[in-house]
């Protein structure tokens, strides 16, 4: 080993060592959780601690609990995903507009709800989507739509939830999208106008190329922050009505830490990072595809 | 008693603000160290102990570092704690939940056989695992209807009826005189009603020495039967928790006559009276199949921690916490009724809004002692919810019950097949 090379582990090593204990030791111990029955009686007595092998993955496959939450996540990722990138990249591009005043206080506004405690802001949207006093239906009745039992319904509830989510978390992908749009080129954008191309026709082939690779991170990011949600039904719904909207985190969560099944919660773990991991390999295969990467 | 409601509100605020600075310093020094006792307890028991603290600081010179938690979070919170070894010296527990906590060798069993004495009847059988006693009654919630008297009064009843049929009658004048409104304030995700009901029609809920679900009976299809028709009927919401964000404004409101609840609301009720006068309330016992039957009580009881560095402290303060007086004075404060029985002899308790709560008391429906238990309570409301919702029906639903009871018990199953537990 080279000077240099001892020196480069000596800088790399408190990380490696801090990365070493907080992930891969965890990560390897509920690995090991995931193959073993332990719950509340193994808390109590080791000895009735048993090796199950993939039991707890069958037993999962034949709850439908966990399969309805499977298909909750997915319902969730499908619809929140383009919901929260969309209302993020049209917010960006308002604000990147040239004539559009006081700027830095609409950034700082749709900002904000980023950074507000979620359950401060969920009790207020409570109120926002309650059906009998709720400014919402309120909102939808002025125009004739009738009132929504948006908590109460459970074809409701993952669209209520929905509406919350992306208002909380699309202020930090447009920030992310506003530094990206100042990095257009502004000579192209101008010889494309003056070529003659559309509003849409810039949009597609000037600014879309340039920010590819953000919208491709924002896309990756928003996958994996919607597989794993888990705060917002459980301060909105709490998993409700006739389980709507439970997770598969939520589901992780009541198991593991409610009930202390921690072998069937680790082995939830497992399944929901290996989805991660299918849907993360199937994006980044997309954004090769258009040279983002 | 206004007044000293207020009062008593007033000094919680600031004891549960000191709590919070408490906290952040705990944050930095997990375990109180030197003179001091750590205590939890759920909800008003929680934010209002602070004020039977005063009197033991000055005896004995301990600080309690009281912290109050709230009911949704303090299974996972306590289970969390005994795996964490961070579980405070004393700490509330309902009941149903002392089999568990002593199961996995979290609480310590009780010294003095002189804690355990001078009990109401029936109190002490949960707090007992095998032949020792693990925990100390603190309080008796006896469930029972809150009603309306005003509005019952408006369709010619002095009181609610006492059998199903006739209460159901009654639900359906007072739904004829106000169809907008609801009669029965019963939220989807709260199991107490239904599980009294269970109780009430006499079903033997698990079979085979605890081991399996039981619920494909004659008798729990006869409670579930009816506590669907309710919904089904127009006289209670189709609704959670969730969305009922103040039950007791609602009832002020009169938008239920009737509320099956506990004797905290009885706090509710004397500090909110703005909302709702004295006057126009009252308590009857609950309704069963054919007249009053034994309910599920969620009595709560105190718990010494196995770990804890004071044992001789915390037991003191479990002996200051649970006498007679100062279980009185907590009912004053927060209306939980007292578990020593020689409390019961003050005038004030002999009162006909609390003649319901001890005529309950006194009928008392045992829950099985199985450390699965909480968890079955929540599943029979899942299934409940989606009957009442139409997305299954009552026998479908009944099977599903049996069938994830059976799974939730596999590991006890296992266990007790091989001998290891009893």
């Amino acid at each position: 080993m080279t000077r240099q090379e001892r020196t480069a582990w000596l800088f790399t090593a408190p990380v490696l060592a801090v990365i070493a204990l907080v992930f891969v030791l965890p990560t390897a111990l509920a690995l090991g959780l995931s193959v073993t029955d332990y719950s509340i009686y193994a808390l109590a007595d080791w000895s009735a601690l048993r090796f199950v092998g993939l039991g707890n993955f069958t037993g999962l496959l034949s709850t439908p609990l966990f399969w309805r939450a499977l298909a909750n996540t997915a319902l969730f990722a499908a619809l929140g995903v383009p919901m929260a990138v969309g209302a993020s990249l049209a917010a960006a591009l308002l604000l990147h507009d040239t004539t559009v005043r006081w700027a830095p206080f609409w950034r700082v506004a749709l900002f904000a709800p980023y950074v507000t405690s979620v359950v401060a802001t969920a009790i207020v949207w409570r109120f926002l989507l309650n059906t009998r006093f709720g400014l919402i239906n309120y909102a939808l009745g002025l125009v004739g739509l009738g009132p929504v039992d948006w908590l109460g319904d459970p074809h409701a509830s993952i669209p209520a939830i929905l509406l919350f989510v992306t208002w909380k978390i699309f202020g930090y992908n447009m920030i992310v999208f506003i530094a990206a749009l100042s990095a257009v080129p502004a000579d192209l954008m101008e010889a494309a106008r003056l070529d003659g191309a559309s509003r849409w026709g810039r949009f597609r082939h000037v600014t879309l190329p340039a920010i590819g690779p953000t919208l491709l991170l924002a896309a990756v990011m928003s996958v994996a922050g919607f597989l794993q949600l888990f705060a917002e039904p459980y301060v909105m719904t709490l998993g409700g009505p006739a389980q709507s909207t439970v997770t598969v985190l939520y589901f992780m969560f009541d198991e593991g830490f409610k009930w202390w099944n921690l072998g069937q919660a680790s082995a939830v773990a497992l399944i929901l990072f290996l989805a991660i991991l299918a849907v993360t390999i199937v994006q980044t295969r997309i954004g090769r595809r258009y040279e983002w990467l | 008693m206004t007044a000293a409601v207020e009062r008593a509100e007033s000094v919680s605020r600031r004891g549960v603000l000191a709590g919070a600075g408490a906290l952040a310093t705990a944050a930095c020094v997990p375990r109180s160290g030197g003179r001091g006792l750590r205590f939890w307890a759920m909800s008003y028991e929680g934010d209002y102990a602070p004020l039977l603290m005063t009197a033991f600081t000055r005896a004995t010179g301990l600080d309690v570092d009281v912290q109050s938690v709230p009911w949704t979070a303090a299974h996972e919170k306590l289970l969390t704690a005994q795996a964490g070894g961070s579980l405070p010296d004393v700490f509330m527990l309902p009941a149903g939940w002392i089999g568990e906590f002593a199961m996995i060798g979290a609480i310590a069993p009780v010294p003095a056989p002189a804690l355990v004495a001078d009990l109401v009847p029936g109190v002490l059988a949960p707090a007992r695992v095998g032949a020792r006693t693990y925990a100390v009654p603190w309080s008796v919630a006896p469930q029972v209807q809150f009603y309306r008297r005003d509005l019952l009064a408006e369709v010619g009843y002095d009181a609610p009826p006492q059998d199903w049929a006739g209460w159901r009658r009654m639900g359906h004048a007072l739904k004829r005189r106000r169809p907008d409104e609801f009669v029965f304030l019963m939220l989807l995700n709260w199991p107490g009603a239904l599980l009294g009901m269970l109780f009430q029609s006499g079903a033997r809920l698990l079979r085979d020495h605890d081991t399996r679900g039981n619920f494909r009976t004659p008798e729990a299809r006869a409670a579930f039967a009816f506590y669907l028709s309710l919904y089904a009927e127009g006289l209670a919401p189709v609704a959670l928790s969730t969305e009922v964000q103040d039950p007791l404004a609602a009832f002020g409101q009169g938008r239920y006559a009737i509320w099956p609840s506990g004797p905290t609301t009885l706090l509710d009720l004397s500090r909110r009276q703005a909302e709702i006068p004295p006057d126009r309330w009252g308590t009857a016992q609950l309704a069963g199949p054919r007249g009053p039957g034994p309910v599920p009580a969620i009595n709560a009881c105190l718990c010494v921690s196995a770990a804890t560095a004071h044992p001789a402290a915390a037991w003191a303060l479990v002996r200051h916490l649970t006498s007679a007086a100062n279980e009185l004075r907590f009912q004053r404060m927060i209306g939980t009724l007292p578990a020593r029985a020689s409390a019961w002899h003050v005038p004030r308790l002999a009162g006909p809004v609390i003649a319901p709560f001890a005529a309950q008391m006194r009928s008392v429906a045992p829950v099985p002692m199985v450390v699965e238990w909480e968890r079955i309570q929540i599943e029979v409301q899942l299934v409940a919810e989606r009957i009442v919702r139409g997305l299954t029906t009552i026998d479908q639903g009944l099977a599903a019950i049996d069938a994830r009871v059976d799974a939730i018990l596999a590991k006890r199953r296992a266990l007790v097949e091989a001998g290891a537990i009893a």
